[in-house]
């Protein structure tokens, strides 16, 4: 066969692999988002039975001015917070922690990664019953202690903090894996040579660690951002978005307009805005995981 | 390295506080096994009962039969198989097309990137009204394919990378020598990779069994999973925390259990393919 025969057949070949791909791609990723972007310029409630009438960008005048949405925009960007200020520090010392074990690392840090992998509904009824305001171990042990009986997710000023302790405690386990893994791509024969040289464990961190594994700490950022976006489980089931809104991100706030009031063109509008924000995310990420010698271990 | 007695304590300080926060971090998962139990009249308890009088089983046979959790586990069961099993066919073929051929450059990458952090309710609405057209809600079909679409990118990303890491000479000389690209593919590419298709299958699996999301809002009574039964469960006020426990339990053992059995494939699987 000649050679531009070759490839053609080549390239026929893969794109045949790729077929059912794209066309379960086009009916449940291209579909849908051409539809929210249809539905989010116009007036379509379901609960009305009036054609949807196209209202051009008033839902997303709208949203800009909505109070509840903003409030929403708080929420997600507090348990983001929760990511970088409080998962990230905490994962990045225990992933040193485990590494320094002679044996059995990779075990521990399995051990560890339980609550990442639980389904979150289990996850919800676990913590359901630690925060239990009478009966819950929690409130038990804090009473001993004498530090009072607080309710928790029921409580305006602790509802928010009660779930990204929850968040913490799933997902830290998660980023361990990750920076544990760049941590052991870092060559052991650089660190050795430091400490020959009379460097000390933080200059060692600080000058040769933290560097190696800058791409890795990015990528574990970026990936929990990404997720933190979808969060909505432990919302539904410990606080369904109150008391008042104050536990109610993003995800939720949409879910709420959609599938409550079934304002679709406002939830769709809501949606799109999401989709935006996390497609350029995911270019961020895929630019991170392009640079070369991103290798962890095999 | 000078071993010395304060080397020796600093390693065993280290060894404690791991075992220490392991332990803390296991809490509320140990709870739960204790709660699952724990016989009627000592699930509410103040101070709570921190280990049951007697062990009492029969916790799991009232969430098996009384809280239709027969049904859930087979149901999760049908859901997790069916959708891991459809997403492999459709993963494999797009993985080794993406991995060998480069097919739709960088843009399809991102593209098919971009389905797996899709969040879902942002598709929620038009995924909702697409399968009531079809009346499909409720349906096991509907659930299937919308765990496949998430499930398609993951192995596609994950699997790729794998494939990119085959010797290419392999399947060349197989070609040189008179097989089929398809041939090449079926019985060089495959088996070689055939311990990263297993352990994509399984994390696969385990996404599916424990999605709640479109559970929710896909389903009502037909179908049933395991997540999607948890909270209803806790609503009202004779809450049976001990049976909840139970089913709880019966959804989180599997998922543990593979954990483990893929600890050489988690960093790779959990980053989708992004660490290696």
């Amino acid at each position: 066969m000649p050679a531009a025969a070759l490839l053609a057949a080549r390239r026929r070949f893969a794109w045949w692999l790729m077929a059912p791909a794209l066309a379960m791609f086009a009916a449940n990723a291209v579909f849908p988002l051409l539809y929210a972007l249809d539905v989010s310029v116009r007036n379509y409630q379901l609960l009305i039975p009036v054609p949807a009438r196209f209202v051009g960008l008033a839902n997303y005048a709208q949203i800009f001015s909505d109070p509840l949405f903003w409030s929403s925009v708080k929420v997600t960007l507090w348990f983001i917070a929760g990511v970088v200020f409080l998962e990230l520090p905490a994962a990045l010392g225990l992933a040193l922690l485990f590494a320094s074990l002679p044996r059995r690392a990779g075990v521990a840090v399995t051990v560890l990664l339980v609550p990442t992998i639980l389904a979150p509904s289990v996850v919800g009824f676990q913590w359901a019953q630690i925060y239990n305001y009478q009966f819950g171990p929690l409130n038990y042990l804090l009473g001993l202690a004498g530090l009072g009986h607080p309710v928790w997710t029921a409580s305006p000023t602790l509802a928010l903090p009660s779930l990204i302790a929850i968040d913490f405690w799933e997902w830290t386990p998660f980023m361990v894996l990750l920076l544990f893994a760049g941590l052991s791509a870092v060559p052991r024969d650089i660190i050795e040579a430091a400490r020959v040289d009379g460097s000390s464990y933080p200059q060692i961190f600080r000058r040769i660690m933290l560097p190696l594994m800058r791409p890795v700490i990015g990528i574990a950022l970026v990936l929990r951002v990404l997720m933190s976006f979808k969060t909505f489980d432990i919302i539904y089931i410990l606080t369904a978005g109150g008391p008042g809104a104050v536990t109610e991100n993003l995800a939720y706030y949409t879910y709420i307009q959609g599938f409550r009031y079934f304002n679709l063109g406002y939830a769709s509008a809501l949606a799109v805005i999401q989709l935006i924000v996390v497609a350029a995310l995911a270019n961020a990420l895929l630019r991170l995981a392009r640079r070369p010698g991103l290798v962890g271990t095999a | 390295m000078i071993s010395s007695f304060g080397a020796i304590l600093l390693r065993g300080v280290r060894a404690a506080s791991v075992m220490v926060i392991l332990f803390l971090f296991l809490c509320p998962v140990l709870w739960m096994l204790i709660t699952a139990i724990k016989p009627p009249g000592q699930w509410l308890n103040s101070p709570p009962v921190f280990w049951p009088s007697h062990i009492y089983l029969a916790n799991f046979r009232e969430a098996l039969v009384r809280w239709s959790g027969f049904k859930g586990l087979l149901d999760s069961l049908a859901v997790a198989s069916g959708a891991t099993a459809l997403s492999l066919l459709v993963g494999v073929f797009a993985a080794y097309s993406l991995g060998r051929f480069r097919t739709g450059g960088e843009n399809l990458s991102f593209a098919i990137l971009g389905v797996l952090f899709m969040p879902p309710v942002a598709v929620a609405v038009p995924m909702y009204l697409f399968w009531r057209t079809f009346g499909l809600l409720d349906s096991f079909t509907a659930l299937i394919l919308q765990y496949t679409v998430f499930n398609v990118p993951f192995i596609s990303w994950v699997l790729k990378g794998f494939f990119e890491d085959i010797d290419l000479s392999l399947e060349e000389s197989a070609l040189v020598n008179g097989a089929t690209r398809w041939q090449a593919f079926l019985h060089i590419a495959v088996p070689l990779a055939l311990p990263a298709i297993v352990a994509v299958a399984l994390l696969s699996f385990i996404f599916s069994w424990n999605e709640f999301f479109f559970a929710v809002i896909l389903t009502r009574a037909r179908v049933t999973t395991l997540p999607v039964i948890l909270p209803t469960l806790m609503e009202g006020h004779d809450i049976r925390w001990g049976s909840i426990a139970a089913i709880a339990t019966i959804a989180a053992v599997p998922v543990i259990a593979l954990a483990f059995a893929l600890q050489r494939y988690l960093v790779r699987g959990l980053s989708f393919g992004v660490l290696r």
